[in-house]
């Protein structure tokens, strides 16, 4: 990389920044000037429905500018994130505009005009507003974006400004290729978030330094969490950009997201009770992707004892004992199904991930259990039985890339249902923000257990409140008007992402006729994911979706059409 | 949040319709459309800070005195101030002329 440094003041003079426009700006520097369409504009007029109720002003496109159009002659998409507009929050709208478009441009290169996607992350992630919403339009972004990535290109850029945090980087984890510059930041919890969640001794969300030494463009290129590391130039980057998409598509296995193995090797190569200073982290693992020398995960686990829902009912549902993939993760298998569960574990030696969260191990065990699965070569269904607080909002996860560790996650599942397996999630207790988007969203079937114990939803909601300048008892109040916002199960179950409330006499002590029922209706979901398309599109069509998410099928019906009708010959 | 709404006598047309700003902090976006009378600024003002309605009006006025541009005019603002308010309308106006 050129540096700033290293070149003349006249260079640095003439030099035009990138990350300073708005959207519309920086994805017009990156096409070819001629012919650039601008797909669900703001004449279209697809705002968000969910934020006027709450007393917050709207933008016409909803802060995503969708340009299509053509890079060195190469028919590509652009999803441009305004950083401006509510932090690049992802909203019902501007979510759906970045997973449709994602999914046009796979149409369009079945159909024989491989088309590539590039994504600005600009984002500070789900947009708290829009809760549910919000986190199920991140699942779609990531699903689209491993529908297209083997047929395009899809790059990923993080600018700056906002940087990319929350479940987007998720998405930013599973691209082809990540561009990055100095300014740019990628993390999956904010560092105030941390801060927040686990105190200033975890996180110490003023220091500037740790924050760039930690989530910086320059360290993630060091470790190899991104690709390529460009200064804040229109012409660099463009010319970055070019470069990746004339690269092609990679051979399958090679992405990141597919590198289990690579993750599990650079876990095994750190202590978590003794980590290392980012800067160690450059000369342990390097720029390149590849595992660490000699480091290889522990196999042989032995699972704490520790009750939880997750537990109870992975092994009431399966009906054998488990075994521990890691100690946090458990594998139960019967003999056409894979049932898996996030579980706490007091020994930790993540010391954030020890209440059940999904933290980096837990993400690998998950990966590596399904890649297990999928190497069986059966069509084996996979059970996803979700009791999980969150995911874990700590340093060393950030330092060692959560967002990397959970798209690798993301993406087996991804694999399997792509492969034929049907994947299956039942939630019989709390399944929040990352962790869920992690361990249960990329489900072809949802389930949820009717019981006031089950929350679904982007935040735990005296974060939520405290992020959105409100009240617990405010966000209450709204929560019965704006659904995406409630913590009610049975308000989520309205969302069109629910393929059934399950009642039972008791989600704690489930009598022999709860578990009887939950077990024929994992049944009937398993056949149902079977038969049914292997992508995500299915929550669009839901009755819940017909009645809560207008929005969406609004975006997918306008931009499909300007699609069409700009096609190119 | 509070929606205001205006018309000021125009006498020019709008002849492309135009979008200028985002809805960021101390920014607005405005949305600019031809409408079917020639003789009126139609002005719709979503804003994010209530009670300002009287330097709402008093902003407006001076602008659509100096260039009364007719059309739809839609203003989704979070917390501009005037001279922001201004600058935006100017553009929109250049813009679309």
């Amino acid at each position: 990389m050129t540096s700033v440094a290293s070149r003349d003041w006249q260079q640095i003079l003439a030099r035009r920044s990138f990350l300073e426009g708005d959207a519309l700006e920086r994805a017009s520097a990156l096409l070819d000037p001629d012919g650039v369409a601008v797909l669900c504009g703001p004449f279209d007029r697809i705002e968000s429905p969910w934020l006027e109720p709450q007393g917050i002003v709207p933008q016409a496109d909803d802060g995503v500018v969708i340009a299509r159009g053509t890079l060195d002659g190469r028919p590509a998409v652009v999803a441009s994130i305004e950083q401006g507009f509510q932090g690049g929050g992802t909203g019902e709208v501007s979510g759906a505009k970045i997973s449709q478009a994602l999914r046009l441009a796979a149409e369009s290169s079945r159909a024989g005009t491989p088309t590539a996607a590039v994504l600005l992350f600009e984002t500070g992630g789900v947009r708290l507003q829009e809760a549910n919403l919000g986190l199920n339009a991140v699942a779609e972004i990531c699903s689209a974006v491993l529908d297209l990535r083997p047929l395009a290109p899809v790059i990923g850029l993080v600018a700056g400004e906002v940087g990319s945090f929350g479940g987007m980087s998720i998405a930013a984890g599973l691209c082809t290729r990540l561009i990055i510059t100095p300014q740019g930041r990628i993390g999956l919890n904010g560092p105030a978030v941390i801060e927040q969640e686990a105190g200033i001794d975890e996180f110490d969300a003023a220091d500037r330094a740790l924050i760039w030494g930690i989530d910086g463009g320059v360290q993630r290129a060091a470790i190899g969490l991104a690709d390529k590391l460009v200064d804040d130039d229109r012409d660099l980057i463009r010319a970055a950009i070019i470069e990746a998409v004339a690269g092609g598509v990679p051979p399958a296995g090679t992405h990141r997201s597919e590198r289990v193995d690579v993750l599990g090797s650079r876990l095994a190569s750190i202590d978590p009770r003794n980590a290392p200073a980012p800067q160690d982290l450059r000369q342990l693992w390097g720029p390149a992707f590849e595992p660490v020398n000699g480091a290889e995960p522990a196999t042989a686990a032995t699972s704490s004892a520790t009750a939880s829902r997750g537990r109870l009912w992975l092994t009431a549902l399966a009906g054998v004992e488990p075994v521990a993939v890691i100690p946090s993760v458990l594998r139960a298998d019967t003999t056409d199904a894979t049932y898996l569960a996030v579980v706490p574990d007091p020994d930790n030696p993540f010391h954030r991930a020890r209440n059940g969260e999904v933290g980096l191990t837990e993400s690998w065990a998950l990966a590596a259990a399904i890649d297990d699965v999928i190497a069986s070569n059966t069509n084996r269904a996979i059970v996803a039985v979700v009791d999980l607080p969150s995911q874990a909002y700590g340093r060393i996860e950030e330092m060692a890339g959560l967002h990397q560790a959970i798209a690798t996650a993301v993406d087996a599942y991804h694999r399997a249902r792509n492969g034929g397996h049907p994947t299956v999630a039942i939630v019989v207790g709390h399944a929040l923000s990352g962790g869920f988007l992690a361990h249960g969203l990329q489900a072809q079937q949802i389930l949820a257990v009717d019981d006031p114990g089950v929350e679904i939803h982007a935040m735990h909601k005296a974060a939520a409140a405290r992020i959105t300048l409100r009240t617990v008892d405010e966000l209450d109040e709204l929560a019965k008007t704006v659904v995406p916002l409630s913590y009610n199960v049975r308000d989520w179950a309205q969302l069109g992402l629910c393929d059934g409330l399950l009642k039972v006499s008791d989600a704690e002590h489930p009598t022999a006729e709860d578990i009887d029922s939950v077990r024929s209706a994992v049944d009937v979901a398993i056949a149902a994911a079977r038969s049914g398309p292997r992508d995500l599109s299915n929550r669009l069509d839901s009755p819940g979706a017909l009645a809560n998410r207008r929005a969406s099928r609004a975006v997918r019906d306008v931009m499909s059409a300007q699609w069409h009708s700009t096609e190119r010959p | 949040m509070q929606t205001l709404t205006y018309q000021f006598p125009a006498s020019r047309t709008t002849r492309r319709r135009t979008h200028i700003g985002v809805v960021a902090s101390g920014d607005l976006e405005v949305l600019l459309e031809e409408a079917s009378d020639a003789d009126i600024a139609e002005v719709r003002v979503r804003t994010s800070v209530d009670g300002f309605d009287t330097v709402w009006h008093a902003t407006l006025e001076r602008f659509f005195t100096h260039t009364p541009l007719a059309g739809r005019w839609e203003l989704n603002d979070f917390g501009a101030t005037p001279a922001v308010v201004t600058l935006r309308l100017r553009q929109a106006a250049e813009a679309a002329q």
